[in-house]
């Protein structure tokens, strides 16, 4: 097995054990229960998800806004042909249950996309500050 | 610092004492001149109007940033560019200890001569030289920059 695929379901393993202990959290506190079909759904989502922020290494020449964008549609993407497969095989998806799947998956990416933009500016600024530091302190010997 | 300077025409023991509170990038370059080792950059003008065949020596204090294009490494100062002769991955080695850092696969920067650190609308992070050039900071190389510039604040204090 390769490294990067090593690395990759390290990663997935990270991922799915962090939102199904979420979910069992999220249950415990509204008193719903999941059932296996969603867990199995939870699953792919996390593999495509990891996947999808697995491919940033491809993105390094291009600005990370175009790369928030390509992860975006690629997601969207696969979600799609995943929620197609579901629909065939197992039960027919209804309009109202594709839009609420891509709602819930579009408001956190949108949410984290933020973080990331900010994160982006405010860890400039730091830098920015330590380098005055560091100028200084050389114009001063 | 305070710099004494005794000269006495009887002497026959020349040498140079230094009395620092914490090893630094200023006194280890102090000790790289007093060694001789001081790195010096060799290049010629890459305008090939300009190069009268002759190899310019470069003090790294001058230099903006490295850049190397198709196998070619060329040094951007305020009065022009160079091309030296050495490679990039030397020059980073080289050059550490006189606030060059890497910030791409091409670019070497120095950071003495950054003006502004400054995200683009699209993300990307600029490091701004006063001369109105600027450089792109890869992604990839952001944490070791960022280390770079822990490392140099922790070293100057």
């Amino acid at each position: 097995m390769s490294d990067r695929t090593k690395q990759f379901l390290l990663e997935l393993c990270c991922v799915y054990t962090f939102v199904s202990v979420m979910g069992a959290i999220v249950n415990i506190i509204a008193g719903t229960e999941t059932n296996n079909a969603n867990v199995l759904v939870m699953f792919a989502t996390c593999a495509i998800a990891t996947f999808v922020l697995y491919l940033h290494r491809l993105f390094d020449g291009v600005s990370p806004l175009v790369m928030i964008i390509v992860q975006y549609l690629v997601a969207c993407a696969l979600i799609g042909l995943m929620l197609l497969a579901l629909s065939i095989l197992v039960e027919p998806i209804t309009p109202r249950g594709w839009f609420e799947y891509f709602r819930s998956f579009t408001i956190p990416y949108i949410f984290l996309a933020g973080l990331y933009y900010y994160r982006v500016f405010s860890e400039t600024r730091k830098q920015d500050a330590l380098l005055k530091k560091i100028q200084e302190q050389k114009a001063r010997e | 610092m305070r710099l004494n300077l005794y000269e006495d025409r009887n002497n026959v023991d020349e040498r140079v004492d230094i009395y620092y509170a914490k090893m630094r990038p200023v006194i280890k370059q102090l000790i790289d001149t007093v060694n001789s080792e001081r790195p010096t950059l060799s290049g010629r003008p890459a305008d090939e109007d300009l190069d009268d065949g002759e190899e310019i020596i470069l003090d790294p204090k001058e230099i903006y940033y490295l850049d190397h294009i198709d196998r070619k490494l060329f040094a951007y100062t305020r009065d022009g560019v160079y091309r030296l002769m050495q490679t990039l991955s030397a020059c980073e080695q080289m050059l550490w200890n006189y606030g060059f850092v890497r910030v791409s696969k091409s670019n070497l920067i120095n950071i003495y001569k950054v003006k502004q650190l400054k995200p683009d609308v699209n993300m990307k992070v600029y490091a701004s030289f006063d001369n109105g050039e600027r450089i792109c900071i890869n992604r990839s190389y952001k944490k070791s920059f960022n280390e770079y510039l822990v490392r140099m604040r922790r070293m100057g204090q």
